[in-house]
């Protein structure tokens, strides 16, 4: 007998929830292919690896953008070589909650429960990655009060007012962590003329990227392709420099945990107030980003415990409570 | 099969019948399903998850005091 699982697909990584065993996958969502025969030749970490280093005949890609399918084949793929590496097989067929962005449209949704039909699952269902957040970042929802969500993912960022146990209140953008790569990436091609890869990028988010002034500022070096002469180069880049550069994607966030707020009714907008908005999701951990939101709208900002396993643990909870849970499904609700 | 059995019989296939009717009916009962997923959602039913993120944090300490103590 199958043990049913939860599953976080992101656009940066992928989770898997057993059922009664707890977290039991969390890799990059990144598939590696032969582009001649269309072989997988490797998936998760190996295949985050060859990003921008693989030669002509190999392919390595990240099937979701924005939280979207962008390859329905791939994706469908992926999802039956992650069921087969958690021991599903033809004969174990379990049920199967899978968290998705909460603006994906019915055709994605359609896309997303088929491949995962199609990759073994005997039933599967979708429920939206804020509230699996939120169950997962133990907030009180299932009381008539405000809890606020904020999750910043590679691809989206979704902010969900909940209150007994459904959303009240939602604003999503296709603007995530990636969004901030992208954003040093041209910067760096653009005033210091080298292309640098994705991986340089998000190494240099990590080392030196902020949305707000924070203190040990130091500058640090970058490697890459020198666009002019075609040869290696070396430059100097400053804190101050890259949040300037990622101003856009940053700003964009913020204005929708805005425009969140002030779509939640007053009796929930006073609890955040004295609650504060949760923050999950990898986009969060950047720095000064939860000072920025917090001065930005005059509401106190709560860092999640687990930010990267809070929506996964979430899900986790809906699949240890499949019956009593599956109003909160996307689509039993109408 | 004498009279006596037959009856028994019919009976208990009407109780049971009651009863899958009547947990069907339980189980469509709107008011009856919302409680039960706020009870779902309730800090004792989610109990599991918030020793999970217990071990996932002490987890998380344990590596970083590693670390430390090996730089």
């Amino acid at each position: 007998m199958a043990r049913d699982l939860a599953i976080d697909l992101g656009t940066a990584n992928t989770l898997v929830y057993m059922k009664g065993r707890g977290i039991v996958l969390n890799e990059p969502t990144v598939i590696a292919l032969n582009r001649q025969t269309g072989e997988v030749l490797a998936t998760g970490r190996e295949a985050w690896q060859m990003i921008g280093r693989t030669p002509g005949y190999i392919v390595a890609v990240r099937p979701l953008r924005g939280g979207a399918i962008t390859d329905f084949e791939i994706t469908e793929r992926m999802i039956r070589l992650l069921l087969q590496r958690v021991g599903v097989s033809r004969f174990t067929r379990p049920k199967v909650v899978i968290c998705v962005p909460s603006a994906i449209t019915e055709v994605e949704r359609r896309a997303v429960t088929d491949a995962a039909r199609r990759a073994g699952a005997a039933d599967a269902n979708l429920i939206e990655q804020p509230m699996a957040a939120a169950i997962g970042a133990d907030l009180p929802i299932d009381e008539p009060i405000g809890n606020m969500v904020i999750d910043i993912g590679g691809g989206t960022t979704e902010t969900a007012v909940i209150s007994l146990g459904g959303i009240v209140a939602l604003e999503a953008v296709r603007v995530g962590s990636f969004d901030i790569d992208s954003a040093i990436q041209s910067h760096i091609r653009r005033e210091h003329g080298i292309a640098i890869g994705d991986q340089t990028a998000e190494k240099i988010k990590l080392a030196i990227g902020s949305a707000d002034v924070t203190d040990d500022e130091v500058p640090a070096e970058v490697r890459g392709r020198d666009l002019t002469s075609g040869l290696p180069k070396t430059v100097e880049l400053t804190p101050e420099e890259i949040r300037v550069a990622i101003e856009d994607p940053v700003s964009s966030i913020i204005t929708s945990v805005t425009r969140c707020l002030s779509k939640a009714p007053p009796e929930l907008s006073q609890d955040f107030l004295v609650r504060g908005m949760y923050l999950v999701g990898g986009g969060g951990l950047l720095r000064g980003l939860a000072s920025r939101i917090e001065r930005e709208t005059q509401v106190p900002v709560r860092m999640s415990n687990v930010p990267l396993e809070a929506v996964v643990l979430g899900a986790g909870h809906v699949i240890e409570h499949y019956d009593d849970l599956k109003g909160m499904f996307m689509g039993a609700r109408r | 099969m004498p009279m006596t059995s037959w009856i028994i019989l019919a009976v208990l296939g009407i109780a049971l019948v009651a009863i899958v009717a009547m947990s069907r009916r339980r189980r469509s009962d709107p008011a009856a399903s919302f409680q039960r997923q706020i009870d779902a959602l309730s800090p004792e039913a989610r109990r599991g998850v918030t020793e999970r993120v217990r071990d996932l944090t002490a987890d998380d300490a344990r590596i970083d005091e590693e670390s430390d103590d090996g730089a």
